[in-house]
C-alpha cells in the first residue's frame, strides 16, 4: 500500500484536487481504513462548523444607513495623487511666473539695450546684452547686392530688427496663453462634471 | 431594478470618485458576508457589528488604492478579516482573558453527557475565535464563505500552497479542540 495521503485529505473535501492528484486520492480512499477515518472526521468537523448558527444581524438596508452616517465626506486620495493634484494647481501659478519671468528679463535687457545705445554704460556691461543687439543680415546682404539703399537700407534693417526681436516674443507669449487657456478650460469641464455628478447625486 | 444591472466595476468606479450612492449600493451587497466573516472571526455578535462598520470606513478610506486585478469582494474581506483581528484584540486588552479563558474553563462534558446543539455551536464558535489570527481567517473564509483556495489566497495575499497547510493546520486543531464533543455528536448521529 502506498503512504498515507492525509495532507491531501483537506483539498479534496473542499474540491481543490482535478486530474491526477484527484484520481490517486479517490483510489487511496477505496483501500485505506486510516484516510477513510480521517477524511470522515473532516467531514464531521465541516458539518459541525457549518451547524453554528449566525446571530440576527441588521438587514443590508439597515447595515448601510446606519454606514453612510459614519463615513466621511471624501475617500481620500492616495499620496500620488495628492502629489498630482497639488502639481494640477500649480501649474496656472507657474505659467504666471514664468511670463513674469521671461516679461521681466525683456523690459531689463530691453532698458540696457536702449541705455547703451545712448552711451549710459560703459563698454564693460555689454556682456548683460550679449546677443541683444539685433541682426540684421538678410537687410544688410539685401543692400550689399544693391537692391536696397538709403532710407529703403535703414527702414528694412529696422523692421528686420524689430521682427527677430517680436517674433519670440510673440510665440512663446502666444504658448503660455495658449496653456494657460487649456488649463483653464479642463478646470471647466472637470468642474462641470463635478456639479453633474452631484445633482445626479442629490 | 437598474442599480442590479450596474455591474460592480462600475459602481466601485464611482465610488472612486467619490460618489456615496454608489457605494451605499456596495455596502449592501457585502453588508452579509463582512458581517459573516468577521463574526466568524471574533465570535462575538456586538464586536462583529462594530468590526464590519469599522471595515468599510476602512475600504471608504482606501478605496483610491483598490486596483481591479483583484475581485472587490476579495478586497473587502482582506479588510474585513484584519478589522475583526484588530477589534479582538482591543476587546482583549480591555477584556483580558474574557475570550479565551471561558473556552478553556468550560468543564469538558465527556461523551456521555449529550450536548445541545446551541451548546456545542457556542463550543465551536469558541475553539475558531481560539485558532491562530492566520489560520482562523483562512478557515472562516473556506468553511463558512465557501471560497476558493486560488480567492482565499488572493485575499490574504499568500501562495496557494501557505493556504492549503494553513487549513490544513487550522482543521487539525480545531479536531483536537473538538474531540469529544465531535466523537459525541457522531455517535450521536449513528445512534
Ligand atoms: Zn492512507
Amino acid at each position: 500500500m502506498s503512504d498515507h495521503i492525509l495532507e491531501q485529505l483537506g483539498p479534496y473535501l473542499d474540491g481543490e484536487l482535478h486530474g491526477k492528484s484527484l484520481q490517486k486520492v479517490k483510489l487511496h480512499l477505496t483501500e485505506c481504513i486510516t484516510c477513510q477515518e480521517e477524511y470522515t472526521s473532516l467531514e464531521n468537523l465541516s458539518a459541525t462548523l457549518q451547524e453554528a448558527p449566525l446571530p440576527d444581524f441588521p438587514s443590508p438596508e439597515d447595515f448601510a444607513s446606519d454606514l453612510a452616517l459614519l463615513l466621511p465626506r471624501k475617500p481620500a486620495l492616495p499620496i500620488r495623487e495628492k502629489a498630482l493634484e497639488f502639481g494640477w494647481w500649480l501649474a496656472p501659478i507657474g505659467l504666471i511666473a514664468i511670463w513674469m519671468f521671461i516679461s521681466t528679463t525683456n523690459l531689463v535687457s530691453g532698458a540696457i539695450t536702449f541705455a547703451n545705445s545712448l552711451g549710459v554704460l560703459n563698454d564693460t556691461s555689454t556682456w548683460l546684452v550679449s546677443g541683444s543687439a539685433p541682426e540684421t543680415y538678410w537687410s544688410a546682404a539685401l543692400g550689399q547686392f544693391g537692391f536696397l539703399s538709403g532710407n529703403n537700407l535703414q527702414i528694412a534693417e529696422m523692421a528686420e530688427a524689430i521682427t527677430r526681436i517680436t517674433i519670440p516674443q510673440i510665440v512663446w507669449q502666444v504658448s503660455l496663453a495658449t496653456l494657460y487657456l487649456s488649463w483653464m478650460a479642463i478646470w471647466w469641464a472637470r468642474h462641470e462634471r463635478q456639479g453633474l455628478g452631484q445633482a445626479l447625486e442629490s | 431594478m437598474i442599480s442590479t444591472q450596474i455591474n460592480e466595476t462600475a459602481l466601485v468606479n464611482q465610488a472612486q470618485n467619490g460618489d456615496r450612492n454608489a457605494y451605499g449600493e456596495l455596502v449592501r451587497t457585502h453588508s452579509q458576508g463582512v458581517l459573516n466573516v468577521v463574526y466568524r472571526m471574533c465570535g462575538n455578535k456586538h464586536l462583529a457589528e462594530d468590526a464590519a462598520q469599522e471595515a468599510f470606513i476602512q475600504a471608504w478610506l482606501k478605496l483610491s488604492s483598490y486596483q481591479p486585478r483583484a475581485s472587490f469582494r476579495s478586497w473587502l474581506y482582506r479588510i474585513a478579516v484584519n478589522s475583526a483581528i484588530d477589534m479582538l484584540r482591543k476587546e482583549k486588552r480591555i477584556l483580558p482573558d474574557a475570550v479565551e479563558d471561558y473556552f478553556l474553563m468550560d468543564p469538558s462534558p465527556g461523551p456521555e453527557s449529550m450536548l445541545a446543539s446551541t451548546e456545542r455551536a457556542e463550543l465551536v464558535r469558541k475553539a475558531i475565535v481560539t485558532l491562530p489570527d492566520a489560520s482562523r481567517a483562512v478557515l472562516v473564509l473556506r468553511e463558512y464563505e465557501g471560497l476558493s483556495y486560488q480567492e482565499i489566497a488572493e485575499t490574504i495575499d499568500i501562495p496557494i500552497g501557505t493556504v492549503m497547510s494553513r487549513l490544513n493546520y487550522a482543521r487539525k486543531l480545531l479536531k483536537e479542540k473538538l474531540k469529544m464533543h465531535l466523537f459525541s455528536y457522531a455517535e450521536a448521529e449513528h445512534v
